[in-house]
C-alpha cells in the first residue's frame, strides 16, 4: 500500500481519454487504474484504496455526483472532476459537494499535474503534515503565525476579512474555492446571500497586493465558480 | 294615438266644412276631405288612410250632401265623389308606404355600409389573431350594446371555452360551428337561448348575448361573421407565408453554415491526420522534425476547439435557450479574468487598460466570453505589436465599454454586418476564422437587453458595448 509512486482512479468512460491519462501520469510518476463506469469505481475504490481519484461527471450509468458523495462520505480521498466547458454550475455543484478541484475538458498535462499536486498537497496537509507556517511567491510573503502580509519586503495593511480571504485561499494555495466556501470560510454562515462582500472585499485585497488589479498574478478569477490563489 | 290623430283631421275637415259650406260649392268641401285623407295618407300608414277615407266619405254624405244631416244620397253623381276619396286615399297611402319603405331599406344598406366600414378598419388594423379578438370585441359592444365574444376554434375544431358561457351554451355554440348555422333568438335554430351565435366559417363562432336587435340590425351578422372569418384567415396566411420565408431562409443559412463550418472543420483536421501519419509512418525523423509535428498538432486540435466552442456557443445564443444569470459585479473583474484567459493570445502586445471603478450588472461568465472574442478578433486583424486599448466608463444608468485597434478598421457602409453570422469583411482574407465570434458578442449582449456598434476611427476600428444597469448597485459596506 505504500507504494512511492501515488495511484490514481480514474472514473472515465472515453477510452482516448483514459489513453491520455494513462501515458500522462505513468510518465509523471503516477501509478492509475481506470473505470469506465460508475458501476466499477464503486467496486474498485473500497479494493484499492487510492491516493487520488479523477471523476468525469458524465457517465453513461449514472450522475457522478453521486459517486461523489458516497466516495467523501467514506473517506478524505482528495477528487478532482472532470467536466465540459459551459457547466459552471455542475462544478459550483461539485465543489461544494466537496470536491477539491476541476478540470475543464479538453485540458493539457500541465494542467492535470498542477491540480494533482495541489490536491495531494492538501490532502496530506489535512491528514497531520504540518502546514507551512509561512508562503512566499514572486516578492509575496504571507506569515500565517502572525497575520502578516508583505510585499517587496514592504509590510502591508489588512482589513481582518481582507486577511481573512486571503488567508483562506493562500492556504489552500492552487486550489479553487467556491464563493459560498469563502463567504462562509470569511463571513460565517450568515453571508452567504451577500455575493457582493467577497466581490468588494476581493478588490481590496488585489489592490493592496496586485501591481495590476485588472490582470492579477496572485488572486486569479475562475468565472462562475470562485477565486484561486496562483499555486507557483 | 293615430287613430286619434285620423278622427281629429277628419273633425277638423267637417268644421272647416261647416264654416265654409256656405261660401262654398259642394266640391271644394269635398276637395277639404280629400286633403285630410292625403296627410292621414302620407303620415300614419295604409290602414289608418283607408279608416280616414272611409270616415271622410262618411262625414260628407252626412254633413253636408243632401239631405243635410242624414245618410242618404239624393244625387247618383256623389257616389262617385266617394269612391275618388277612397281611390286618392289607398293610392297616396300606398306610394306614400313604399317610398318610406325604400328610404327606410337605404337608411339600414347606410348603416350596414357603415358598420362594415368600420369593422373593417377594426380589422384592418395589425395585430395577430389574439388582437384581432379582443379589438373585434370591443367593437362589437360598442355597436351592438351587448356582450360580445368571439369563441376561435382550435386546429382539431374544437371550439375554445369561456367563462361567461355555460355548458350548454357552449354546446349550442359548437353545434352552430359544426353545422355552420346560426342558432338564437331571430334565427330559425333554438331561438329561445340567450345567445345569439353566428358561424364564422373554419375559423370559429361570433356569439352575441341578449343583443337588443331588430332583423334589419341582425341581418348584419353573417356580414360580420364573414368579414372576421377573411381577416382571420388573412391573418393565418400571412403567418404562414412568413413562417415559410423564415424556414427558407433558415434552411439558407443553415447551408452557408454547413458548407463554411465543414471547410474550417477539415482544414485542422487534416493538419492534425497529417501530422500523426507522419509521426506513426515516417521513420528515422529527427527529434526537431518530431516535435515541429506535434507542434502542429497541438495548434490545429486548438483551432477546432476554439472552432467547436464557438458553434456551440452560436447554437446556444440562436436558439433563445441563453439563460442570462445578471449580477452586480466589479468591471474590473469581469475585464481582469476575460484577460487572463487571453494571457498566452495577448503575448507580450501593448494592452492599455482604463476601467472606472465600479459595479456593473451582467452575466459575467457570458460577458467574459463576449471580451475574449472582442479582444480576440481585435488582435487578429491589427498588427503584430500595435497598441489595443480597452475602456470602460460607467454613465447614468449603464455602462459603456469601448475596445479600439489600429487594424485596418471594418469595412465602409458594412459596420452593422460584421455582426451577421459568417460574415467576413473583404480585409479578412487571409485570417483563420469562420466569422462566429462577433455574432456571438451580439448575440450575448443583446441577451442582456444591451446593444454593440462597430464603427471606423482614424486610424483603426473600435466596437462598442453599451449595457444598461437597472436598480441599485450594492452598498460597499462590507
Amino acid at each position: 500500500m505504500s507504494a512511492a509512486e501515488p495511484l490514481v482512479l480514474v472514473v472515465e468512460d472515453e477510452l482516448p481519454l483514459r489513453r491520455f491519462l494513462r501515458t500522462a501520469l505513468s510518465s509523471h510518476g503516477y501509478r492509475m487504474e481506470e473505470a469506465p463506469t460508475l458501476e466499477e469505481a464503486r467496486r474498485l475504490a473500497p479494493v484499492l484504496l487510492p491516493e487520488i481519484v479523477l471523476l468525469d461527471l458524465g457517465l453513461p450509468d449514472g450522475d457522478g455526483m453521486d459517486l461523489l458523495r458516497e466516495l467523501k462520505a467514506g473517506s478524505p480521498v482528495p477528487i478532482i472532476v472532470l467536466s465540459a466547458r459551459g457547466r459552471e454550475e455542475d462544478k459550483v455543484r461539485a465543489l461544494d459537494l466537496g470536491a477539491d478541484d476541476y478540470l475543464s475538458k479538453p485540458f493539457g498535462t500541465a494542467e492535470l499535474l498542477a491540480r494533482l499536486r495541489v490536491a495531494l498537497r492538501h490532502a496530506a496537509a489535512l491528514s497531520g503534515a504540518k502546514a507551512e507556517p509561512t508562503l512566499d511567491l514572486d516578492g509575496l510573503h504571507i506569515d500565517f503565525a502572525n497575520h502578516e502580509v508583505k510585499r517587496g519586503g514592504e509590510v502591508i495593511h489588512l482589513t481582518p476579512n481582507e486577511y481573512a480571504l486571503l488567508a483562506a485561499l493562500a492556504r489552500h494555495a492552487g486550489k479553487v474555492l467556491t464563493h459560498r466556501q469563502l463567504l462562509r470560510e470569511v463571513w460565517g454562515g450568515s453571508a452567504a446571500a451577500q455575493p457582493h462582500y467577497l466581490r468588494v472585499c476581493m478588490a481590496g485585497l488585489r489592490r493592496k497586493l496586485e501591481q495590476d488589479p485588472a490582470r492579477p498574478r496572485y488572486l486569479l478569477t475562475e468565472q462562475g465558480v470562485g477565486y484561486r490563489f496562483r499555486e507557483s | 294615438m293615430r287613430i286619434g290623430g285620423a278622427l281629429g283631421l277628419v273633425a277638423a275637415a267637417t268644421l272647416i266644412g261647416h264654416f265654409a259650406y256656405r261660401h262654398l260649392d259642394l266640391a271644394d268641401v269635398a276637395m277639404i276631405y280629400l286633403l285630410a285623407i292625403a296627410v292621414a295618407a302620407a303620415r300614419m300608414g295604409r290602414r289608418i288612410a283607408l279608416m280616414t277615407a272611409l270616415l271622410c266619405v262618411g262625414s260628407l254624405d252626412f254633413f253636408f250632401i243632401p239631405p243635410r244631416f242624414t245618410f242618404a244620397v239624393n244625387d247618383v253623381r256623389h257616389i262617385g265623389t266617394f269612391g275618388v276619396m277612397l281611390g286618392v286615399g289607398w293610392l297616396v297611402a300606398t306610394l306614400t308606404e313604399r317610398i318610406r319603405s325604400q328610404a327606410q331599406a337605404a337608411q339600414a344598406r347606410e348603416q350596414h355600409a357603415q358598420a362594415l366600414n368600420r369593422l373593417a378598419s377594426v380589422l384592418a388594423e395589425d395585430g395577430n389573431v389574439q388582437h384581432v379578438k379582443a379589438r373585434v370585441e370591443s367593437y362589437l359592444e360598442r355597436e351592438l350594446h351587448c356582450a360580445v365574444r368571439l369563441l376561435l376554434a382550435d386546429g382539431e375544431g374544437h371550439l375554445e371555452s369561456h367563462a361567461d358561457l355555460a355548458e350548454a351554451e357552449r354546446a349550442v355554440a359548437q353545434w352552430t360551428f359544426d353545422h355552420g348555422r346560426p342558432s338564437g333568438p331571430g334565427t330559425p335554430s333554438l331561438p329561445g337561448t340567450s345567445w345569439i351565435f353566428e358561424p364564422m366559417g373554419r375559423w370559429g363562432v361570433l356569439g352575441l348575448h341578449h343583443p337588443d336587435m331588430g332583423p334589419n340590425r341582425q341581418s348584419l351578422l353573417p356580414a360580420f361573421a364573414a368579414q372576421i372569418g377573411l381577416t382571420l384567415e388573412r391573418i393565418h396566411l400571412e403567418a404562414e407565408r412568413t413562417q415559410a420565408h423564415l424556414r427558407a431562409e433558415e434552411e439558407q443559412l443553415r447551408n452557408t453554415l454547413l458548407s463554411c463550418v465543414s471547410h474550417d472543420l477539415r482544414t485542422p483536421l487534416s493538419g492534425i491526420t497529417g501530422a500523426a501519419t507522419a509521426l506513426l509512418e515516417a521513420e528515422g525523423l529527427d527529434r526537431a522534425e518530431e516535435r515541429l509535428l506535434l507542434g502542429s498538432i497541438h495548434q490545429e486540435a486548438g483551432r477546432l476547439q476554439r472552432l467547436v466552442n464557438n458553434l456551440l456557443d452560436l447554437t446556444r445564443v440562436e436558439s433563445g435557450r441563453l439563460q442570462v444569470q445578471k449580477e452586480w459585479v466589479l468591471l474590473e473583474e469581469v475585464v481582469g479574468s476575460a484577460l487572463a484567459r487571453l494571457d498566452d493570445v495577448l503575448g507580450a502586445r501593448p494592452l492599455e487598460l482604463r476601467l472606472a471603478d465600479g459595479w456593473v450588472q451582467l452575466d459575467p461568465v457570458l460577458f467574459e466570453q463576449v471580451l475574449v472574442n472582442l479582444v480576440e478578433n481585435a488582435l487578429k486583424y491589427s498588427a503584430e505589436g500595435s497598441p489595443i486599448r480597452l475602456e470602460g466608463r460607467l454613465e447614468e444608468g449603464q455602462v459603456v465599454l469601448e475596445l479600439s485597434d489600429l487594424g485596418p478598421g471594418f469595412p465602409k457602409g458594412e459596420e452593422a454586418r460584421v455582426f451577421e453570422k459568417l460574415y467576413r469583411g473583404a480585409n479578412s482574407k487571409g485570417t483563420p476564422g469562420a466569422g462566429l465570434g462577433l455574432a456571438i458578442c451580439k448575440g450575448i449582449v443583446e441577451a442582456h437587453g444591451g446593444c454593440i456598434e462597430a464603427r471606423n476611427l482614424n486610424p483603426g476600428g473600435q466596437i462598442r458595448i453599451t449595457l444598461p444597469l437597472e436598480g441599485e448597485p450594492p452598498q460597499e459596506d462590507a
